[in-house]
Formats: structure tokens, C-alpha cells, sequence
């Protein structure tokens, strides 16, 4: 019998390199991989190229903890709580590459990576993205009269980072919500890394098979990491932290606050210690009931 | 009687108002007044609109009150999720799927191209926003889109976007045809100041009607190029009593449009 595909959050991100191209699933406030992300802060990750889903936080605190050297742009926003602070900042010094992609981009760009094509066809729409990101788009021949047509470059991400809400221990992970471009990542990516909130056994993924979303040979490593998405939501399990995302987005506002917020959340802090220093009455509180639908 | 209308209510109630029975629709993320809108129109003179949210992939949220649009508990009240991979050729490969879209942005300007990407130069801007995500696909692939902005200054309304990431009528005239885009482009423009459209031939934007308590001084003055302007352009015909009971007690029972956009 082949090893179970848990590991510990540690074990995880150990041979994620300096440099390498990490894309990170979910959508906005939605399983950003958060566990995972601190875990790569706390490693001391170093000039790694990120591909996230559009996304919030879990871009945003690797570029503020200095572990990255670009980033794709989707859509990297907060959504009510104004613009990513730490993203912005770079992007605006300069200190960031930024990739502007659009939708087509992101999707045709997988969608080539997943069928080990060069590239996927997209129609021109007209918009100023191919002249500041040429390396993803470039123009395909067209006779007169035909529609005009951009290739969009395969996006092969050399690692991906992704929560769901349960897995068992072959790595089979269920979706209790929207799998957004989690599964596309999946089978674009070399390496597929997922968190789940809980493990359960394979009679429970069997019995609801249907929301299987990663089948497990799709899936290189499982983590157990309980409100791994905190602060942002996990689908039918908890809600985003208001809170805690007003207050990441004020320590964010100056360098040494935000030093002040990763020593107190991130670096030497393991997952339980972080879920702690959260507090059981918070996160019980985020637990989805009736009662706070309200 | 019911109080003044807030911002947020007004542009909701005038978006729901052209909204056509049947019509598909998409709608994006932080899109409260947008939400509001459609659910609205499904109360009036659209109960078979069709909408959907980009991100969550749900068809008819239909809650008394406002989520956000990626918000999975809206799941609860939807007639079906979609996949985002299976939306995704109705988002970004499919002519005219979508009737219409309804979009924000950082800059709007006088042909309705939009930027939602950066102000300044890309490589180092002034000002860094979100980004493009399907913004350029459903400007470039819906039958038509509107924009609604909750500021209207001269650094929102400006003669040529700084990054065109959603196309409008481009040059103007014909050139969004020219550059073998479908038929479409922008319909309205709402902003705190007024309702803009684009004037047939030129594609310029034109001032279609006034908020009440403004002038066409004001709109001029805050707006960074030429609007055309014919005749004496009409106020806006502000939200109903019955518009906006409806929309108090059947869209937005906790008032977070009056909390968000006073």
C-alpha cells in the first residue's frame, strides 16, 4: 500500500524553492490558502513568482513579507476594505513585476498548461494588456475578414496552493462550496498542495462522492490545517474575519506595524499557535449556523 | 412616507429600471449596487431576468437582503451554481451570451472605455487597482454594458483611460467595429452627477439626464473632456415611492446600500 499523502504544513512548503512559480487557488475572500502562506513566510520563501486565482490576503502578505518577485494580476483586491495594501505598495514602487492578465488570459493560459499545449487562442478585445505583458500575449496570423486572435501563453504553475474543506488521507479533496479555478490550477500545476480543514475517512468521500472536486491522483500532498483559510471564509464551514482583515489591513498601513503583525501572527507562530493567538470564542463564532446568517 | 433615497438606492433603482424581462445578465465582485439592481428588476417589470455572479457561478440569488457576490451562502438561495471552468466560455469566448453586463471602474472615458487596472503607467503607477479579470471579455463579448461609478470627478472621468482594459467605443466613431469587435459597447454611464449615454455617431459621451440639485456647470467642471450636450438635458426621474419600498423590504431589508453609498 502506498503512503498516506498527509504531511505536516511544515513538510508541505520544505521544497517549495526560492524562485519557483506557486500559484494559489480560491477567489477574493474566499480559501485563500492562508495556513499554507504563513507556512511559506515562516520558511523564509525568497523571490518566488506567484500565479494566484484572483484573489486578496494570500498574494498580498507573501509580497509583504518579501517572499515575492512578481505576481500574476487577475484581480488582486479587498474588496470593501479598499485596495491590497502590500500589493499596491510594491506595484506602485516598482519593487513588484506585475503581470497584468485578464480573465481569457488566466483561463486559456491554463487551459494550455493542462494540455500541454503551447498556448490557447483568444479573441483580440481590443485592450492595452498585450503591450505590457507580450510574454503572455502575442498576435496569431489572421486572413482578411477573419476575427483578430491572440495567443495566450501556457500558464504552468511549478507548485500550487489550495484549501478545501475535507480530504482523506489518499488525497481525494471535497469542495462543501465553490471550487472556483481550484481544479484547474490543480491539473495545470507540477505539484498540487491542498489544506483542508478536515480530515475524513474514504467511506464519507465515498458516500458524497459528487463533491470530489480533486480526485486524489490529482493531488501530491494534504495538509490538516483547521481554519486553514482564517481570515477568509471556507464554504459552509466558517465566515471571513471582519476583524481580523481590518486589522491586517491596518497594520498594514506602515512597515513597522506590519512587522509587528507577522512576528505576532506569522513567524515562529505554528498553525495552532496562530489559532490561538485568534482565540477559540472568535473562531467559534465564524462557525456557519442559522443564527448568524442573520 | 419613505426617506430620501441614498446614492447607492438611487443608481440601484436606476440601472433595475432598464432592465428588460428575460435578459441574461452578469454581474461581478463587490457588485452590492449592482445585486441590488437585479433583484430589483426582478420584483418590477423583470421577474424572468436571468443573472449570475462571475465569481460564485450563481444564477438568482435571491435573498431580502445583500451579500456580497462571492459569498457561498448565497448558494443557498440560487437555482443552480455553475462551475467557474464551464462559465468561463460564457464569459470570455462567447458572442453576445450575456444581454449585459454592469461594471465599475477607476477611470471612464469620453468613448466609455474603462480601467480598472492602474492610473499612470503600468510599470510604475500612481495609483495600483485591482485589475482586469473578465472586465475586458464581457465589454468586448456582451450585447451592451453599463458602468456605474460612485464618484464623478475629473480623475474618474477622463478623455483617454490610462490602461484600456474593458473596451468601449475605443476611438470613437467606428472603430470598435474596425477593430473586429461584435456589436455592443457601453449603454449608460451613472455617476452621483447624472445618466450619460453616447451620442450615435461620434460615440461620444453625451449627458442623457441631470441629478437633481446639479448643474450642467457641475458636470462640466468635474469632468475632464467635452461632454455633448443637446438641447436642455431633463433631471433624472429619481426613485418611486413604490421603487424604493420595494427595494427597502424585498433586496436590501438591512440598508446596506444606505450604509455603504449615503
Amino acid at each position: 500500500m502506498t503512503k498516506s499523502k498527509i504531511v505536516s504544513i511544515d513538510e508541505a512548503v520544505a521544497e517549495i524553492p526560492d524562485g519557483a512559480k506557486v500559484a494559489l487557488g480560491g477567489w477574493i475572500f474566499n480559501s485563500q490558502p492562508m495556513a499554507l502562506v504563513r507556512a511559506l513566510i515562516r520558511k523564509g520563501a525568497r523571490d518566488l513568482n506567484l500565479i494566484p486565482a484572483p484573489g486578496s490576503i494570500a498574494p498580498d502578505m507573501l509580497i509583504g513579507a518579501g517572499c515575492a518577485a512578481s505576481t500574476v494580476c487577475v484581480f488582486i483586491s479587498f474588496e470593501q476594505f479598499g485596495l491590497a495594501p502590500h500589493f499596491r505598495r510594491q506595484a506602485e514602487s516598482g519593487a513588484l513585476k506585475v503581470y497584468d492578465l485578464d480573465g481569457p488570459a488566466i483561463a486559456g493560459g491554463l487551459r494550455a498548461g493542462i494540455c500541454d499545449l503551447p498556448y490557447m487562442p483568444i479573441p483580440d478585445l481590443g485592450t492595452d494588456l498585450p503591450k505590457y505583458a507580450p510574454e503572455h500575449y502575442w498576435p496569431l496570423p489572421s486572413k482578411p475578414g477573419e476575427r483578430k486572435m491572440l495567443a495566450v501563453a501556457a500558464v504552468k504553475p511549478d507548485v500550487c496552493l489550495l484549501h478545501a474543506q475535507q480530504a482523506d488521507e489518499h488525497g481525494n479533496v471535497q469542495h462543501l462550496g465553490p471550487p472556483f479555478f481550484d481544479a484547474m490550477i490543480a491539473q495545470a500545476s507540477r505539484k498540487v498542495i491542498v489544506s483542508v480543514d478536515r480530515i475524513v475517512s474514504t467511506d464519507t468521500i465515498r458516500r458524497n462522492n459528487h463533491l470530489t472536486k480533486l480526485p486524489s491522483a490529482m493531488v501530491d500532498a494534504i495538509v490538516e490545517a483547521p481554519f486553514g483559510a482564517h481570515p477568509t471564509t471556507s464554504p459552509s464551514l466558517y465566515r471571513a474575519d471582519d476583524a481580523h482583515l481590518k486589522e491586517y489591513v491596518k497594520s498594514s498601513a506602515s512597515t513597522d506595524a506590519f512587522v509587528g503583525y507577522l512576528d505576532r501572527y506569522v513567524r515562529g507562530v505554528a498553525h495552532s499557535g496562530y489559532l490561538d493567538k485568534i482565540g477559540g470564542s472568535r473562531l467559534a463564532a465564524l462557525g456557519v449556523s442559522e443564527t448568524n446568517l442573520k | 412616507m419613505a426617506s430620501k433615497p441614498s446614492l447607492g438606492e438611487t443608481l440601484a433603482v436606476l440601472l433595475a429600471r432598464d432592465m428588460v424581462d428575460g435578459e441574461k445578465v452578469i454581474i461581478g465582485t463587490n457588485s452590492d449596487i449592482q445585486l441590488a439592481a437585479c433583484n430589483l428588476a426582478r420584483h418590477m417589470q423583470a421577474p424572468r431576468l436571468w443573472w449570475i455572479s462571475g465569481p460564485g457561478g450563481m444564477v438568482n440569488p435571491t435573498r431580502d437582503h445583500l451579500l456580497s457576490t462571492a459569498d457561498f451562502e448565497n448558494i443557498e438561495s440560487a437555482e443552480s451554481w455553475m462551475d467557474l471552468p464551464v462559465m468561463i466560455d460564457f464569459i470570455d469566448w462567447k458572442i453576445h451570451f450575456f444581454d449585459f453586463a454592469i461594471l465599475s471602474a477607476l477611470q471612464v472615458d469620453r468613448f466609455g472605455n474603462i480601467n480598472t487596472v492602474v492610473v499612470g503607467d503600468q510599470r510604475k503607477p500612481k495609483l495600483r487597482g485591482p485589475g482586469t479579470v473578465g472586465i475586458s471579455a464581457l465589454c468586448g463579448l456582451a450585447k451592451r454594458f453599463y458602468v456605474c461609478l460612485t464618484r464623478h470627478d475629473r480623475s474618474a472621468f477622463v478623455p483617454r483611460v490610462d490602461f484600456l482594459c474593458g473596451a468601449g467605443h475605443m476611438e470613437g466613431g467606428d472603430s470598435r467595429e474596425r477593430m473586429g469587435l461584435p456589436p455592443g459597447g457601453p449603454k449608460l454611464i451613472l455617476s452621483p452627477l447624472g445618466v450619460f449615454d453616447f451620442e450615435p455617431v461620434s460615440k461620444s459621451m453625451r449627458v442623457k439626464s441631470i441629478s437633481p440639485g446639479v448643474t450642467l456647470e457641475q458636470i462640466r467642471d468635474n469632468t475632464a473632456f467635452d461632454l455633448v450636450v443637446e438641447d436642455v438635458p431633463p433631471t433624472t426621474v429619481m426613485p418611486a415611492g413604490h421603487e424604493l419600498d420595494l427595494l427597502r423590504t424585498h433586496v436590501d431589508r438591512r440598508g446596506e446600500l444606505r450604509r455603504k453609498f449615503p
